[in-house]
């Protein structure tokens, strides 16, 4: 079939499964709306599937356009889409995880009043998803980007008769708005600099700027800005956390899968521009290594289920990013790749542990669920095991690669690296040992409920759990199919700066070492927490209990949601107050002054309207009269 | 071409079907005889014929106004609903006479002799009188269409004089003849030649109803029974305007320093005159009124510049407007006649005020969507079709350089967002006692079609753009 | 004086004649607005239709005269004169208008007639006088003007029945008589 229509199609058919179950909400039977809505998203999946099976190995972008979007004067705007290995990995992971949460929401939401509305949301998501990846420009990356964050803010909310939902919700949506201005200024420097917004001139055009260029700099901090909104970096992250607040699926798909990740790509998709202003990269650097450990060291005291997983979602996002500034895209991408599996694993399975304790999120009142969850338990220590780094899973082949770049580049970022993942084997053991080990110590009548989940929940489970514990395959370390796969993708960034992109300097011994370092500290992490949560069965105290200083900072999330209220919040809105009252003279006056004005004008003028015939025909000939004094009689 | 011609014989067989006792298949028969000359009019697509002698002309600009006057129409003739609770309506007549009206509108758009410029004008001109007062138990009806008719009868007589000196300086009727005798304009013309000009200027920009020649529009709008209106505004306005620039760009670019000043002037009057009135209307259907000699007056801007830009911007435009009219027109007829049953109050004044919309969109949120979007539309505000119109509006403007018509361009949107986002806030923030309406499906298709289109072109306002 | 007396010897009986129907045609017009009584306003009118016939003939029009009377003066002011005398108009209505708007109008419409005439009258105004020589005395006759519409004007021509069509239907539809009018 023509590609082209094979590539419209991708984004269509969820959006014709949106439109179906939106439209139709109420009306669609129950049992259909499911149904309707995971295949819309699984036949893009094997479109896509297609797609990637015939592409060439070696083969450059194929662009596709769709029709003639915006053109104004010279700038001129198509809406095509872009089909390179990069777009394809990112849908594959799109379409492939999203199918089996879809699949799993029908388990999970099915009781739910709003199953119709829910699931068209969630289509309408994969949509806007697909745009932002597929989007051969950032005008439209920056649709879906706007496109998912709307989704986002709704699926938040999606309970909305809870208050604190709502404004989880809402702070979502204003803290991507400040990312997204700096994205949108980015897209402005981009238009001023380069002329287009067209991926492929753009590219073209910068691999010719010289190295450190300040505009490329600009560029390159405002796409980052962007960035760090979406992806929850540094000092953009308390909204993640919050966004828990909509259904675990939701969490899952596009808390930890897709959206959050796209920073990620929209760097690694500009890494010609990141390749050209080192600077940028170091910012990127620091701010990573500041929020992997920052979320990680929250995540050690967290006892809400899915808020250890949020933190460590941040975290990892943190490690991402971490390996781009080492200008590690490949090892980057293969991150997100794994994280996409393993941490919906995680999600998936933190759902289908709180759809058996009745909607209980508290770990503190967990345990010894192993023996009732029998496939969950065994999928969320995978996962578990996967995401500490531990061998030989996934995660301990991405996090590796990201570690051994960043040893390259710098000793002390690699080192901090290594004690964020040692943190992060902790606190996800202990997560994991307080769920499903020990005694049960929840209430009797959760303990006669608990049951194993349907079907529809646990194959996403079963499913994800193998990618989790494969996915590590993809990128073996030197030269795995991944980076020899993306290679075309970065020939821009090679050109420019062909040192970042040499053959690594370190010698496979050192590579073991460093591997067996990392994974012995994360093995390190899981003893203690093996010792202290089952050995000597401590259960975190409750919220009252006393804590020493710095456990209370942390637990207290550092304080930071405190802070901004103090620093941020506040002064705005007094100085909003201040503004208001004194503005509230000024231009309320000014704006009341002109409409005045205007009402004025606008009755007089009225009067002119007095309907009769004599006096139009008059005021024609007068206009005419003065048409012609002004054309003929008068020089000027 | 063939539209013409499929049209003229449509019109006489839907006369003849008026004499069947069942009303129901006219509106099927006029939507159907509509379609079959859009398709028939895209049979010379992307080819440029003359035809008879040099009367007509067809290439993609004529194609696509006529496209765009057939749509409308076809809203139109799809919101009308067989006047079926009108016992007193003659449908077989008002349709005949829309598909006449339509010839004439055609003739506006591929004229290239002034007779036909003249002939269609005049056919469009009479059908509307005629429509205006075809509510015969209604005073304002039919003082409106008094007034049209004396008004009209006015202007075609000085745009006749027009023609005529025209005629009588270059020695021809034809847009070609003309062209030739203006492009000696380096050794002068003679004075004749610009007073023919000037009138036959007057005239045309009377029929688009722009100021200070606007005076019978709130009136006759007003008084015209509201689906008529809605026609009025759409139909004839994109004529006038196609006329005017097939006009100006064929003929007279030769001396654009003769007329583009005048042009400009009454751009910005008319740009005043409509939305500064607007604001202090309180009825919606004057409000309309006047908002539609304020959108004369951001269309001449693409005549005023006469740039590359201002085929695509008028174009562009007049689709946009025409789409928010009608659904705006077309919701206003619901509202009119669920307050007249309700309240059993047979004044329509207070029956079309911005009060008969408070708390629409909470019973009816689909008139309420429509409505906002075309108010939205008509604002120009971004997303939506007429953004980019009024976009398009101001880049010719900017080409050719007029940055005070520019200014007084924005300025005047501004105040026109006041007067459009009452409608909204009445529908939406006020309380009100409606009862949900209910919508048959002809018109619950009418409002969807132009929601998408309305959106549809606001965000991708390329699909156009590459028609032609 | 003498100007004038000399533009007038230089006049062929033609000129004489265009000069005497001209002021025959502006009195008339003149008449058809001032008179107050609708019955003479009528009458002028149609003496206006004669005396731009007689227009026509000097312009060598002749069909177009005879056209001009037959329709204009036969069948329109018929008409008109029957709708007057049935509306029973004899009453004079009581104009509206004060003495400022009629001076208004006077004002405005003699400045657009004198700068009308300033500019036809200026020089630059003036148009190249055609040849008589190659002039065809049959031009007005009706063979050569059924040529002319049935051949280059045939389209116009014929969409003009498309607007009598509609007047047609128009006033048919606006006259009809419905249930409770009242009869003449």
């Amino acid at each position: 079939m023509q590609i082209g229509l094979l590539c419209a199609l991708i984004p269509l058919l969820p959006l014709l499964g949106f439109v179906i179950n939106g439209v139709g909400f109420r009306r669609v039977p129950t049992g259909l709306v499911g149904g309707i809505a995971t295949l819309a998203v699984l036949a893009s999946f094997l479109i896509v599937v297609s797609l990637f099976m015939s592409f060439p190995a070696e083969g450059g972008p194929q662009i596709v356009p769709l029709f003639d979007w915006i053109s104004v004067g010279d700038l001129h705007i198509p809406f095509s889409f872009q089909i390179d290995q990069l777009s394809l990995l990112m849908l594959l992971v799109v379409t492939g995880v999203g199918t089996l949460i879809h699949l799993y929401s029908i388990g999970y939401m099915h009781h739910d009043e709003g199953f119709g509305k829910f699931m068209a949301f969630l289509n309408l998501f994969i949509f806007f998803m697909l745009l932002l990846v597929m989007g051969a420009n950032y005008v439209i990356m920056f649709i879906g980007w706007e496109g998912v964050g709307l989704c986002s803010y709704l699926l938040i909310g999606f309970w909305n008769k809870n208050v604190s939902y709502n404004n989880a919700a809402r702070k979502a949506f204003v803290m991507n708005r400040i990312g997204d201005l700096g994205f949108l200024l980015g897209i402005f420097t981009i238009i001023n600099t380069f002329g287009t917004v067209e991926y492929v001139d753009v590219f073209k055009q910068a691999t010719s700027l010289p190295m450190g260029d300040t505009t490329v700099l600009v560029i390159a901090l405002l796409l980052f800005v962007g960035a760090m909104g979406k992806s929850a970096q540094v000092p953009l992250y308390t909204w993640l956390p919050d966004a828990m607040a909509g259904p675990t699926p939701v969490s899952a798909l596009i808390h930890a899968a897709t959206m959050v990740t796209a920073g990620i790509y929209m760097v690694v998709r500009s890494n010609v521009l990141y390749t050209l202003a080192p600077q940028a990269l170091e910012v990127v650097g620091i701010i990573a290594i500041i929020t992997a450990l920052l979320a990680a060291s929250i995540g050690l005291l967290q006892n809400d289920i899915k808020k250890v997983l949020a933190y460590s979602t941040v975290s990892q996002l943190g490690y991402m990013f971490l390996g781009l500034s080492a200008t590690a895209y490949t090892a980057g991408m293969f991150h997100v790749i794994t994280h996409a599996f393993f941490k919906a694993l995680l999600f998936l399975g933190a759902g289908s542990v709180i759809h058996a304790m009745s909607n209980e999120q508290d770990i503190r009142k967990m345990g010894g669920l192993r023996k009732a969850l029998p496939v969950t338990f065994i999928t969320f220590a995978i996962g578990t095991w996967a995401i500490s780094g531990l061998p030989p899973f996934a995660g301990f082949f991405s996090k590796d690669e990201i570690l051994a770049h960043v040893f390259e580049h710098s000793k002390v970022l690699w080192a901090l690296g290594v004690l964020g993942s040692g943190l992060t084997s902790f606190y996800m053991f202990r997560l994991l040992f307080l769920t499903f080990f020990g005694e049960f110590r929840g209430t009797a009548e959760q303990k006669h409920h608990l049951h194993e989940s349907p079907a529809t929940m646990t194959i996403p489970l079963i499913i994800l759990a193998i990618l989790s514990a494969v996915g590590g395959a993809l990128n073996l370390p030197g030269g795995g199919w991944l980076s020899h796969f993306l290679e075309p993708i970065f020939e821009g960034s090679r050109q420019v700066n062909p040192e970042a992109f040499a053959e690594s300097t370190i010698e496979h011994s050192t590579e073991y070492v460093l591997m067996a370092v990392s994974a012995g500290v994360a093995l390190l992490a899981l003893i203690a927490a093996y010792v202290m949560y089952i050995s000597r069965k401590a259960v975190p105290a409750s919220d009252e209990a006393d804590r020493s200083m710095p456990e209370q900072v942390i637990y207290n999330k550092y304080y930071v949601d405190e802070l901004y209220e103090a620093a941020i919040v506040r002064p705005i809105r007094s100085m909003g107050d201040t503004f208001y009252s004194f503005g509230e003279f000024a231009v309320d006056g000014l704006v009341n002054g002109v409409a005045w004005l205007v009402k004025q004008s606008s009755a007089q003028l009225r009067r002119l309207q007095s309907g009769s015939i004599g006096f139009y025909v008059f005021a024609m000939v007068l206009s005419i009269v003065l048409i012609f004094a002004l054309r003929f009689f008068i020089r000027f | 071409m063939f539209p013409i011609v499929l049209l003229s014989v449509f019109a006489v067989v839907l006369l003849f079907l008026g004499f069947l006792k069942s009303r129901s298949v006219l509106l099927p028969a006029t939507l159907l005889f509509l379609v079959a000359a859009l398709v028939a009019n895209f049979l010379d697509w992307n080819k440029t014929y003359l035809y008879f002698n040099s009367m007509l002309r067809t290439d993609n600009l004529s194609m696509v106004f006529t496209a765009i006057v057939l749509l409308s129409s076809f809203l139109v003739v799809a919101l009308s609903g067989s006047f079926e609770d009108d016992e007193a309506a003659q449908p077989a007549e008002y349709y005949a006479i829309i598909l006449f009206s339509l010839v004439g509108a055609i003739m506006m758009i591929g004229y290239e002799n002034l007779v036909m410029l003249f002939v269609g004008v005049e056919i469009l001109s009479v059908a509307m009188y005629i429509l205006t007062g075809s509510d015969k138990r209604n005073l304002r009806s039919n003082e409106a269409a008094l007034k049209y008719f004396l008004m009209g009868a006015f202007a075609t007589g000085i745009m006749l004089f027009g023609m005529a000196l025209l005629y009588g300086a270059s020695g021809s009727f034809t847009l070609a003849g003309i062209a030739s005798y203006a492009s000696h304009a380096q050794q002068g013309l003679s004075l004749i030649f610009y007073v023919g000009l000037l009138m036959l200027l007057v005239g045309l920009l009377f029929k688009v109803s722009a100021a200070p020649f606007h005076f019978w529009t709130p009136d006759v709008y007003d008084g015209a029974p509201t689906i008529f209106t809605a026609y009025m505004s759409t139909v004839v306005k994109t004529a006038g305007f196609a006329a005017l620039l097939h006009l100006l760009a064929a003929s007279f670019t030769y001396v654009y320093s003769f007329w583009g000043i005048i042009l400009a002037v009454v751009t910005a009057i008319t740009l005043i005159a409509g939305n500064v009135t607007a604001v202090y209307q309180n009825s919606f259907k004057r409000m309309m009124a006047y908002s539609s000699i304020s959108h004369a007056g951001y269309l001449l801007i693409g005549l005023a510049a006469l740039s590359a830009q201002s085929r695509q911007a008028i174009v562009f435009y007049s689709l946009a407007y025409s789409i928010a009219t009608i659904s705006a027109f077309g919701v206003l007829m619901l509202v009119t006649r669920q307050r007249g049953m309700q309240t059993l109050s047979s004044n329509p004044l207070s029956n079309e005020s911005f009060d008969a919309f408070n708390g629409l969109a909470k019973q009816n949120p689909l008139l309420g969507l429509a409505m906002a979007t075309s108010m939205l539309s008509l604002a120009g505000i971004p997303l939506t079709a007429g953004f980019w119109g009024k976009f398009y509006m101001f880049s010719t403007a900017v080409e050719r350089g007029q940055i005070w018509l520019l200014v007084v361009a924005v300025l005047m949107s501004a105040v026109g967002i006041y007067y459009y986002f009452r409608v909204i806030i009445a529908m939406y923030f006020r309380d009100g006692a409606t009862e949900p309406i209910r919508i048959s499906p002809v018109f619950r298709y009418v409002l969807v079609a132009a929601i998408i289109l309305t959106i549809g072109l606001g965000v991708a306002p390329g699909l156009l753009q590459g028609l032609f | 004086m003498t100007e004038f007396l000399a533009f007038f010897k230089t006049l062929t009986p033609t000129g004489y004649l265009f000069l005497l129907l001209t002021a025959l045609t502006v009195i008339s017009a003149m008449g058809v607005v001032t008179a107050r009584n609708p019955i003479y306003s009528v009458l002028a009118l149609i003496a206006t239709f004669f005396c731009l016939s007689g227009h026509y003939i000097l312009l060598n029009a002749q069909f177009l005269a005879a056209v001009n009377i037959i329709v204009y003066a036969g069948a329109i002011m018929v008409l008109f004169l029957f709708t007057i005398m049935f509306l029973n108009l004899r009453r004079e209505d009581e104009e509206a208008k004060t003495n400022l708007t009629k001076i208004a109008s006077v004002i405005v419409g003699g400045t657009l007639m004198v700068m009308l005439i300033m500019i036809f009258r200026a020089k630059s105004s003036q148009l190249p006088v055609g040849s008589t020589v190659g002039f065809e005395p049959n031009t007005g006759m009706v063979e050569n003007l059924g040529h002319l519409l049935y051949g280059s004007y045939i389209l116009p021509f014929e969409l003009a029945s498309v607007l009598f069509l509609i007047a047609m239907v128009g006033a048919v539809m606006l006259g009809k008589r419905e249930a409770g009018d009242r009869h003449f």
